[in-house]
């Protein structure tokens, strides 16, 4: 028959009317069991010896009047803390924790998106022809100048650039903000045969010596 | 301090006349202290402050702190009277106060055991002085073999073996099954077995 389980043994021990008397009678016959039993017995006697040290009797002539001054104040039922619409500051730490990590969140998101991601401002044309030939469908000229001047004047890429005026290559790779190996190679290759052309064309600008 | 259903359910007098001096049960008293009697929560103090010191003092093993902690039970069983509901008896929901308000605080500060002191032990003129010696150390070492358990372990053994409370008040009172108490006593006495082996 199995064992008897933990609260069949505390069952046991204190002579429990709830414990069936199959399991009583395996506990009686079972060495193992029997073993447990007394074990737990002996030291439920021992710890049952102890005794609270008795307060002087003018403890207790005193404990109310302690507690009465303490809540002199205090309205019974109601904490005293706070008012009824403020108990809510009262809440654990974690609740705080958690407001706090949100409100974190949000600030940043709208940093992010009224700095960084902000859409380019639209140029106004210094003419109304293109605007209207724009309106037309028709292709506006000098849309490249016209991308040129929105990054020299884009506020999101300004901070960019102030950022990376002062960064060094050596220092950038030191800071793990370097691209890793194959990178480049791997992007070369998800290029357009235009957009490697294009590419080929502004790197030979850019090493070409200047007035060559 | 027992867990039993208040003394009576039956219809309460008037609150403005309440005799406190005679024997009001507990659900009166509380009724009458909502109403803005304070006195009435002097009576209930003094009804209950005896078992409410005991529980505290099982779990911080000092006199300073058990009173520090006891006064602090009632204070909080005062503010939060509102939510007694009279569903159990208003000496469960007590114990449930001093609990929490005992394990929160065993959760924060290491107990400061009281040394062993002689005069807290039973009669000298009928005891032994080394008997006495030995059965002072022994309490002593119980005291701190308790300290060491865990927090639910330590609320099922104290109530149990200490307040005589029954495993389905326990339950009421910590929150949680009558199976899972019993586990937690059976557990808080073989780690008890363990420990008071494991000592010098």
């Amino acid at each position: 028959m199995k064992h008897l389980s933990r609260a069949e043994l505390v069952d046991f021990i204190e002579a429990s009317p709830h414990m069936p008397a199959a399991r009583a009678r395996h506990a009686s016959t079972c060495s193992e069991c029997r073993a447990e039993a007394d074990a737990l017995r002996s030291i439920l006697a021992l710890a049952t010896t102890d005794d609270v040290p008795e307060p002087s009797p003018l403890f207790w002539d005193h404990f109310p009047a302690r507690v009465a001054d303490a809540v002199r104040d205090e309205v019974p039922g109601r904490s005293s803390d706070a008012p009824a619409g403020m108990r809510w500051l009262r809440a654990p730490v974690m609740t705080w924790a958690v407001a706090a990590t949100m409100s974190l969140l949000v600030i940043i998101t709208v940093v992010w998106r009224t700095t960084l991601h902000a859409p380019a401002p639209v140029m106004v044309p210094a003419t109304g022809a293109p605007a209207a030939a724009n309106a037309t469908g028709a292709p506006v000229a000098g849309t490249a100048s016209s991308d040129e001047s929105d990054v020299d004047t884009d506020e999101a890429w300004a901070v960019v650039r102030a950022a990376a005026q002062d960064l060094r290559w050596e220092e950038a790779h030191a800071a793990g903000l370097s691209a890793p190996p194959g990178a480049a190679e791997g992007l070369a290759l998800e290029l357009t045969a235009d957009e490697r052309s294009e590419l080929a064309r502004l790197l030979d600008e850019e090493l070409k010596p200047n007035g060559a | 301090m027992s867990v039993t259903r208040d003394r009576t359910d039956a219809a309460r007098p008037a609150v403005p006349g309440l005799d406190l001096e005679a024997s009001v049960d507990d659900r009166t008293l509380v009724d009458a202290c909502r109403a803005g009697r304070r006195d009435a929560f002097d009576v209930i103090v003094q009804r209950h402050q005896r078992q409410v010191y005991q529980l505290c003092y099982r779990f911080v093993g000092n006199h300073e702190d058990a009173s520090d902690l006891a006064q602090d039970v009632f204070i909080r069983a005062y503010r939060g009277l509102h939510s007694f509901k009279g569903n159990s008896a208003f000496s469960t929901w007590l114990y449930r106060v001093a609990v929490n308000v005992c394990l929160n605080r065993v959760a924060s500060h290491a107990p400061r055991l009281a040394a062993f002191d002689l005069a807290d032990r039973p009669d000298p003129r009928v005891e032994r002085a080394d008997t006495r010696l030995l059965r002072g150390e022994r309490a002593a070492e119980v005291r701190a073999a308790i300290a060491r358990l865990p927090r639910k372990q330590r609320a099922a053994l104290i109530l149990r073996v200490y307040h005589e409370l029954p495993h389905e008040a326990i339950a009421e009172i910590v929150g949680s099954s009558v199976g899972a108490v019993k586990a937690n006593f059976f557990h808080a006495l073989a780690n008890l077995r363990k420990l008071l082996r494991a000592q010098p």
